[in-house]
């Protein structure tokens, strides 16, 4: 028999940041048992910190038109979108920001200025890390119990069927064993712990154990990436904020400015914007700079204000060297390379309701591969509030299963078993620092030339690294306590997600949206009109195509040009 | 480097900055009185700990020395 805490519930949720805390609210207003478990504290762990600049509102009385809304979004995205989540996306938006309203979130005072932020979309802004503790009080009001500082390592199977999880409190080194009628997963998507931004609690743990418990995980070949301020790449609170409203200030090595404006509404500006600065890297016109003498009295007036909402204080600014009046130039980093894209990667969701091919398994917020955003976000904002949306909508759908579902019996050599798997590095004597081996992934798949600009032969070369990684670190890290012994496995799941994201790139021989293979440098329609699927076949890591369907392909009988208006480098050449 | 101090003098054991930081770089001493820096190499400064402290006890540099890194990645 395995000793540890048991908590038995209907819904279990792992991660409670803002799709976990929707999940588990829904979930306990039908009225069944929920947990939230959450690897650092749920309302506040999951906020990235730029989680507050824009939350997409579609709402027509504030002028959001739906088809054109539906337009951008499938254009940026490049027609791999999901649309039915595109329509979800949009539609539950509303009654997403009223429960917010009613919950006593905080918006920006100047709610109204924002509107119309990033025309066509429509929303408001948060202020800043106000609205996660808000939906934690909400969380804890309705009665959902809340585990914090405990990492899920593995979920628990019977019967093919998801029955909980099982995981260890890094303060105490105790096991926890969750026995769940149903399982959501919002433990955020992936990264490697990115030196340029911090978001380094998201390892890909949720579909690390997704893909262990043998789900499929999909859109892994599509990156993230925006900038911050090289001098301070961390500290991009308001950095980011800055450099994100303000792209047209950006200029490359040899002043030229390289991006066109966003806020003016050009159509798929943004993914350019993202992009043709790791295009100008690799074309050897570094440094990208950030010259604020390229800016208007009223743009430095506008960032000043962002800095006070994003509650960046002139001292702060100060401590980095960033007075805006100075008007000085700042050279810009290569933003969150290696995280996986919101709303398109993930443990692949088969209906609105965010269930897997795997029966008590839900995924939602940045873990759920609900693929509303194609191979691109359409806009800033769309990250976190459809987290919100799907993490409602799975809460609703998974404690519906849960009160069809009769009581559970586990079995007890499972249980033993994942316990071995996770105490197994506190026991070695000798072995490999998971610190070291977090660094060594870092400089295999992070630098530009895997991640944004890839060519087939660097995929596999790194590939080979990753696999040596998996092989042969991987299962012998050491570690000396309960502390550690975390990193041990978010390194594993860095590691798994590594191969997940060249497996996946090497498997798209085409280029699109943020993928862009310079040995593939255009887009292969319609056999590439597909998202990937990874999955676990027989111990091996198999790759699949599904594809979009047919009324969701752009007008083929268009040229190429029309289809699609952004170029990539070496698209025409022969 | 990253978070630098905690002053002890200032520090009321709230532990709010506990729960503040998603990393574990934080805990509160053996007596569980004061906040203290136990794990510094895990610090992302992304700065929540001394946003939330409610009586400014706890500075984080904008620095962070990660030997081996690359600024383009």
């Amino acid at each position: 028999m395995s000793s540890g805490n048991v908590v038995e519930t209907d819904v279990l949720v792992i991660g409670g940041g803002i799709g976990g805390c929707f999940a588990a609210i829904k979930a306990k207003e039908t009225g069944v048992d929920v947990t939230i478990v959450d690897k650092a504290y749920a309302g506040k762990s999951g906020a990235s910190i730029a989680a507050t600049i824009f939350w997409m509102v579609f709402n027509p009385e504030w002028g959001a038109d739906f088809d054109v809304l539906m337009d951008t979004f499938v254009k940026a995205g490049e027609y791999i979108n999901n649309r039915e989540w595109c329509e979800v996306v949009l539609k539950d938006s509303l009654a997403i920001y009223q429960d917010m309203v009613a919950w006593g979130v905080e918006f920006h005072p100047d709610w109204r200025e924002c509107i119309n932020m990033y025309p066509p979309f429509t929303g408001v802004r948060l202020k800043f890390r106000k609205h996660a503790p808000a939906l934690r009080k909400q969380a804890e009001k309705v009665g959902v119990r809340i585990i914090d500082r405990v990492m899920c390592t593995d979920l628990l199977k019977q019967d093919d069927k998801i029955v909980g999880a099982i995981g260890f409190s890094y303060d105490t080194g105790g096991l926890y064993i969750f026995k769940a009628k149903a399982t959501i997963l919002t433990a955020g998507g992936s990264s490697y712990k990115p030196p340029q931004f911090a978001m380094w609690p998201i390892t890909g743990d949720g579909e690390g154990m997704a893909y262990r418990a043998g789900a499929e995980i999909t859109g892994k070949e599509f990156p993230t990436t925006f900038p911050t301020l090289a001098s301070y790449p961390l500290w991009g609170r308001s950095t980011w904020a800055y450099i994100h409203l303000f792209p047209r200030l950006t200029t490359d090595g040899s002043g030229a400015t390289t991006v066109p404006p966003f806020e003016s509404g050009v159509e798929g500006s943004r993914r350019e914007w993202a992009l043709n600065w790791e295009f100008l890297v690799h074309a050897g016109k570094r440094p990208i700079i950030w010259d604020l003498g390229l800016a208007s009295d009223e743009e430095i007036k506008r960032a000043q204000r962002e800095a006070a909402n994003s509650g960046f204080s002139p001292a702060e600014h100060e401590r980095i060297g960033l007075d805006l009046n100075q008007r000085g130039k700042f050279a810009v980093s290569g933003g969150p390379a290696g995280y996986s894209q919101a709303g398109q990667a993930g443990v692949w969701v088969h209906d609105t309701e965010c269930t897997t091919s795997l029966p008590g398994l839900y995924a939602a917020g940045d873990c759920g591969g609900i693929r509303y955003n194609g191979s691109y976000l359409a806009n800033p904002g769309l990250g976190t509030g459809p987290s919100a949306v799907s993490g409602r909508r799975a809460g609703v759908g998974a404690a519906d299963y849960a009160l069809r579902e009769k009581k559970l019996s586990i079995d007890e050599t499972e249980i033993d078993r994942l316990k071995k798997v996770i105490y197994t590095p506190m026991e070695r004597k000798s072995g490999f620092s998971p610190r070291w081996v977090t660094q060594l992934l870092q400089n295999t798949v992070m630098p530009y030339y895997i991640v944004f600009v890839k060519h087939g032969e660097r995929l596999q070369a790194a590939l080979t690294i990753v696999e040596f990684l998996r092989d042969h670190l991987v299962p012998k890290l050491m570690v000396k306590d309960a502390h550690e012994l975390r990193l041990a496995h978010e390194t594993k799941n860095m590691v798994l997600n590594a191969e997940m994201m060249l497996r996946a790139a090497l498997f798209r021989t085409e280029s699109r949206g943020l993928h862009y293979r310079e040995d593939y440098p255009r887009r292969d329609d319609p056999t590439w009109l597909a998202w990937t699927k990874v999955k676990e076949e027989q111990g091996r890591m198999k790759v699949s195509r599904e594809p979009v369907p047919e009324e969701w392909w752009p007008d083929l009988s268009k040229p190429y040009e029309e289809r699609y208006d952004l170029r990539f480098p070496g698209e025409f050449v022969e | 480097m990253s978070i630098e101090r905690i002053d002890p003098e200032l520090c009321t054991g709230c532990g709010i900055c506990v729960n503040s930081c998603p990393m574990d770089v934080i805990r509160m001493d053996e007596k569980g009185e004061k906040a203290i820096i136990k794990y510094p190499e895990e610090c992302m400064c992304c700065d929540y700990c001394e946003l939330d402290c409610p009586v400014d006890a706890i500075y984080v540099s904008p620095e962070k020395y990660a030997p081996l890194m690359v600024s383009w990645c």
